[in-house]
C-alpha cells in the first residue's frame, strides 16, 4: 500500500469502533521478508477479527506456511461495516494486518469457509482488496484465490468465485498447492496454466474445469470435467497420523477480547458416535488421536510461548478421547503451579465422568454445556444421539453436587419426524435438571441455578443421512418457537432460540447448487455482508435475490429429494459414502440406532483410505 | 518486594483499552517466569497496580505500574526478563525495587504531562495559550455517571506551553480533579475559534506531590 493510503488509515484508525481490531503486531505474529522467490500467502477469515483470532485451523495453517522457508503467511479479516465502508471510500485497499500489504498483492489468497452465511463476505472482502470478485473477470495476474474448511464439501455455491477448493485436512495440502501456484508463477506459466495443474492435486477442486447442466425442474442433470484428465471425482485430503501432522508450539496472542481467548489443543480429529445431523462427524472421519506425549510436549511449549491462562481440549467428542482422565492429570500436574486452567468443551453426557469435573474445576470454575439434542427418546434415536434422560440427570446431578449452578442445554428444533410431543418434551427435560438441583439439599448446592436452553434450528447439510430431507417452513418454525416459548416460562430457565429467517438462508447455502452463486453475488450487490450478525442480516435483499435470479429458495430448503437425485456436492469423495449415507437416512426414518463404530465397523466407507480406522 | 516499572505503550498499541494492557501485561509477566504473586480464589490472576489507566487513542511514554514479587530479584532482571517477554510495543523503561510498604502508584499519582499536536490551525491555536491560561475560570463539560456536568477546569490545568508546533501540558490526575486532554483541547478551540479537531495526544509522563516524576517518589 502506498504511503499515503497508509497515513490515510491512520488518520481513519481512531474513528472506527474497536480500532485494535486492524492493529495486528500480536505476541507471535509472523513477519517475514518477501523476497521474489517468497510465496506469498493471504489467509483470509471471512469473519471479523473476534471470530477469526478463535479459530484454531487458521493458526495451525498460519503456522505451518510460515515455517516453510520460502513461502510466508499473513492474516486479512473481514472488517466491520464502518471500517469497510471507509475503505471504500478512501479507496484504501483491504490489508493484511502483519504487514498492511493489499490483498491483491499476494500470490495466493485462501479463504477459510466455516459458516455458510459468511460467504457475501468473501465477496466483500475480495472486492475491497482489489480482486475481482468473479474468477472469470480475474486478471491473468492476479492472486489465485483458493478456499477450503468444511462448508468447501459443498464447493457449488461458491463454484463462480473461488478458482480452486481444497476439500479435506489443509495441513500437508495447503503447502502443496502454495509451492505449485509459485513455482508456475515463476516459470512464467499463466493462470490457465496453474489452475488445471491444480486439478491433478489430491482434494483440489477446479470449478471452472466442470461442466453442470439441469434439468427444466431444476435438478441437476449431469456434472461433468469439461477436458480429459480432469478427475472426475475429488476425494478428500487426510493427515492420517496426527502427531506427524504439524500442530503449532507458538500462536498469535491478541490484544483485545475474542470469542474463545485461549490456547486449544486439537487433542483428536474425527468422531466415530454417528450422529445423523452432524456434519462434521461425518466430514472429519476417521478417527485419530494425537499420543499423551505429543499432546505434554505441545501444552508445554504453547503455555511458554503465549503466556496464556486457560487452555481447552478441543475435538468434537472429548469426552471419547482414550485417554482422557490420564490427560487432564497429567496436564494438571504439570501446570497447576502456574495456575493454567484446563476446560474441556464438546463432552457427550454419557461421558461425563465426575472425576473430570472436580478435577477441571480446581483451578478455575466454567460452565456445563450439554447437548441433548432433542427432546424425546424416541426422537434422540431418530438422530442417533445416543443419550438418554437418565444420563442426563445424572450428568447434572454431579455437576450441581460438585458446586456448579449453571448449565447450558443445546436442543435442535425441526428434525426429521418430530411432532409437537417432542417439543413438549424439551419442556420436561428442563424440569427434570430443575428438579435435579432442587433434589439436593440446600447446603450442598450453589445458589444463583441459571439453565440456558438454546434451540436451534435443524439446517440440513451435505453429506448427512439427512442431506434428503426438507427444512421446516419458515411458519413452522416459527409456530415451534412460540410453542416451546411458552411451554419453557419456569423460573431459573433462560430460553433463546435462532432466527428462523437465518436458517433458511443457511439451509439453501448450504445445499446449493452452482446457480446459487448468482443469488450470493446480487445479495451482496444488494448490501449484503455480515449475514451472521444479526444487526446486518438482511432476509429481504437475500429473498430479492433469489427473485431476480428466478430461483425459488424452496426448492434449496424445503424439498426431499429422492435417493436418485444427483446431488450438486455428489462429485466429492468424502470418505463416507453416499449408499452409507442413503442406509443411516433409512434406519433414521426407522429409528433404528448404530452403534459407534468403536465397537465394530459399520461400513461408512472410512476403510477404502488404508490405514484410516483404528477399529 | 515490589518492583516498580516504568513503561512505553505505543504505535497502534494506543488502540487497546486499560483491561487489554492489564491482559497483555499479565501474559507477558507469565511467558517471562519471572516470580509474580497471584491473587486467591477461583480464578487467580497476577497482582498488578497501575497509576492510572490510559484513555485509547493515547500512546504513553513513560507509564507506571507495580509488581509485587515472591521473592527479591535484581531490577536489571526484571527489566531484561520482562522485556523479553513484551510484544515489541510495550517497553519496559525502567525497573526499581521498592518495599512492600512504599505506596501504590495510584496513591501518589497527581498529574500527568501531555504533548498534544494539532493537526490543523495550529499558529491559531498556539497563540491562543496565553489568553486561555490568564482567565481565571474556564468552564467545561465533561461526561460523567449522572450525564453531562459543568466543571471549571481552570484550578485542573496546572501549566500550558505553546511550543513550536505542539502543546505541552501538565493536568491534575487525581482522585480530587481530573482534566483529560480531550477536554482541555475542547475548550481551547472553542476559546481559539478553531472548530473541532482531533489532535495527536502522548502522555509522556506521570507526576506525584510537588511534580516529580511518578517513578521517583
Amino acid at each position: 500500500m502506498d504511503a499515503s493510503k497508509l497515513a490515510r488509515l491512520e488518520e481513519l484508525l481512531p474513528t472506527v469502533e474497536k480500532p485494535a481490531r486492524y492493529i495486528g503486531g500480536e505476541m507471535n505474529t509472523q513477519i517475514k521478508q518477501r523476497l521474489q522467490d517468497t510465496a506469498t500467502f493471504a489467509f483470509c477469515f471471512p469473519d471479523i477479527y473476534e471470530v477469526a483470532m478463535s479459530h484454531l485451523g487458521m493458526k495451525i495453517l498460519y503456522y505451518i506456511l510460515n515455517k516453510e522457508p520460502d513461502m510466508l503467511c499473513e492474516r486479512v479479516m473481514m472488517p466491520w461495516a464502518d471500517m469497510a465502508d471507509h475503505l471504500r471510500q478512501e479507496r484504501i485497499p483491504l490489508f493484511s494486518l502483519e504487514t498492511r500489504t493489499a490483498l491483491s498483492d499476494f500470490d495466493v489468497v485462501g479463504f477459510t469457509l466455516q459458516y455458510e452465511m459468511s460467504y457475501t463476505n468473501i465477496l466483500e472482502m475480495l472486492d475491497l482488496g482489489g480482486i475481482a470478485v468473479k474468477s472469470v473477470e480475474r486478471e491473468e495476474m492476479a492472486p489465485i484465490v483458493i478456499a477450503g474448511g468444511p462448508c468447501a464439501f459443498n464447493p457449488e455455491p461458491l463454484a463462480s468465485f473461488i478458482d480452486c477448493f481444497v476439500i479435506g485436512d489443509g495441513e500437508t495440502a495447503i503447502v502443496e498447492v502454495t509451492a505449485l501456484i509459485k513455482r508456475l508463477r515463476l516459470a512464467g506459466n499463466s493462470r490457465a496454466d496453474i489452475l488445471l495443474a491444480l486439478s491433478q492435486i489430491e482434494g483440489c477442486y477446479v470449478p471452472s474445469l466442470y461442466e453442470v447442466c439441469y434439468k427444466a425442474d431444476g435438478r441437476v442433470l449431469s456434472f461433468e470435467p469439461l477436458q480429459a484428465g480432469v478427475p472426475v471425482t475429488v476425494r478428500k485430503r487426510v493427515e492420517l497420523d496426527l502427531n506427524a501432522a504439524a500442530f503449532p508450539d507458538e500462536i498469535p496472542v491478541p490484544y483485545t477480547e475474542i470469542v474463545h481467548d485461549r490456547i486449544a489443543i486439537e487433542i483428536m480429529r474425527g468422531c466415530t458416535r454417528g450422529c445423523r445431523f452432524c456434519q462434521a462427524g461425518m466430514l472429519y472421519r476417521p478417527v485419530r488421536e494425537r499420543s499423551l506425549e505429543t499432546l505434554y510436549s505441545l501444552a508445554e511449549r504453547l503455555v511458554k510461548a503465549t503466556g496464556y491462562e486457560e487452555m481447552s481440549l478441543s475435538s468434537l467428542s472429548s469426552g471419547d478421547f482414550g485417554q482422557l482422565a490420564e490427560l487432564i492429570h497429567g496436564l494438571m500436574d504439570r501446570f497447576a503451579a502456574q495456575r493454567v486452567s484446563v476446560s474441556l468443551p464438546s463432552m457427550r453426557i454419557d461421558s461425563l465422568v465426575k472425576q473430570s469435573l472436580e478435577e477441571t474445576r480446581e483451578v478455575r470454575k466454567s460452565g456445563l454445556t450439554l447437548a441433548p439434542e432433542a427432546g424425546t427418546q424416541r426422537l434422540r434415536d431418530v438422530i442417533n444421539k445416543g443419550v438418554s434422560q437418565a444420563d442426563l440427570v445424572r450428568s447434572v446431578t454431579d455437576a450441581f453436587q460438585s458446586g456448579w449452578n449453571t448449565v447450558k442445554l443445546y436442543f435442535m428444533i425441526g428434525l426429521p419426524t418430530e411432532t409437537d410431543a417432542d417439543l413438549v418434551s424439551i419442556g420436561q427435560t428442563a424440569k427434570a435438571v430443575l428438579d435435579a438441583y432442587y433434589a439436593l439439599p440446600k447446603d450442598k448446592r450453589m445458589p444463583g441455578l441459571k439453565i440456558t436452553l438454546s434451540a436451534s434450528t435443524f439446517v440440513p447439510k451435505a453429506f448427512t443421512p439427512f442431506q434428503w430431507e426438507a427444512q421446516d417452513g419458515i411458519e413452522e418454525m416459527k409456530r415451534k418457537q412460540v410453542l416451546l416459548r411458552d411451554i419453557l416460562n419456569m423460573k431459573g430457565v433462560f430460553f433463546s432460540w435462532h432466527e428462523a429467517e437465518l436458517s433458511v438462508i443457511e439451509a439453501c447455502v448450504a445445499r446449493g447448487d452452482r446457480r446459487l452463486g448468482n443469488v450470493i453475488y446480487t445479495a451482496w450487490q444488494r448490501g449484503c455482508r455480515l449475514d451472521g450478525w444479526r444487526e446486518h442480516f438482511k432476509y429481504d435483499e437475500w429473498m430479492r435475490a433469489f427473485m431476480a435470479n428466478g430461483l425459488d429458495p424452496a426448492f434449496y430448503a424445503h424439498r426431499v429429494r429422492d435417493k436418485e437425485e444427483l446431488l450438486p456436492w455428489a462429485f466429492i469423495d468424502a470418505g463416507v459414502t453416499q449408499q452409507y449415507l442413503w442406509l443411516e437416512r433409512e434406519r433414521a426414518i426407522e429409528g433404528v440406532v448404530t452403534p459407534d463404530c468403536r465397537s465394530g465397523c459399520q461400513g461408512c466407507g472410512l476403510y477404502r483410505f488404508e490405514g484410516a480406522c483404528i477399529a | 518486594m515490589k518492583m516498580l516499572v516504568v513503561f512505553s505503550q505505543t504505535g497502534g498499541l494506543k488502540y487497546i483499552g486499560h483491561l487489554d494492557l492489564m491482559r497483555a501485561m499479565q501474559r507477558a509477566l507469565r511467558r517471562s517466569g519471572l516470580p509474580v504473586k497471584y491473587s486467591q480464589g477461583f480464578n487467580p490472576h497476577i497482582i498488578l497496580g497501575f497509576a492510572a489507566p490510559l484513555s485509547v487513542g493515547t500512546e504513553g511514554l513513560r507509564e507506571v505500574m507495580e509488581v509485587p514479587l515472591e521473592k527479591e530479584i535484581s531490577a536489571q532482571h526484571f527489566l531484561d526478563a520482562l522485556n523479553q517477554a513484551l510484544p515489541p510495543l510495550i517497553r519496559c523503561v525502567s525497573a526499581r525495587q521498592v518495599d512492600d510498604s512504599h505506596p501504590a502508584p495510584m496513591a501518589l499519582c497527581v498529574a500527568a504531562r501531555f504533548s498534544i499536536t494539532p493537526p490543523e490551525e495550529r499558529q491559531k491555536l498556539l497563540a491562543a495559550v496565553p489568553g486561555f491560561m490568564e482567565r481565571t475560570s474556564i468552564p467545561a463539560t465533561r461526561k460523567s455517571k449522572k450525564g453531562m456536568v459543568e466543571i471549571d477546569i481552570r484550578p485542573l490545568i496546572y501549566n500550558l506551553i505553546a511550543r513550536d508546533d505542539h502543546l505541552d501540558a501538565v493536568l491534575a490526575l487525581a482522585e480530587s480533579g481530573t482534566c483529560k486532554p480531550e477536554i482541555l483541547i475542547q475548550a481551547l478551540g472553542e476559546y481559539a475559534g478553531v472548530s473541532s479537531m482531533r489532535c495527536q495526544i502522548v502522555r509522556t509522563g506521570l507526576l506525584s506531590a510537588q511534580f516529580a516524576p511518578l517513578e521517583d517518589a
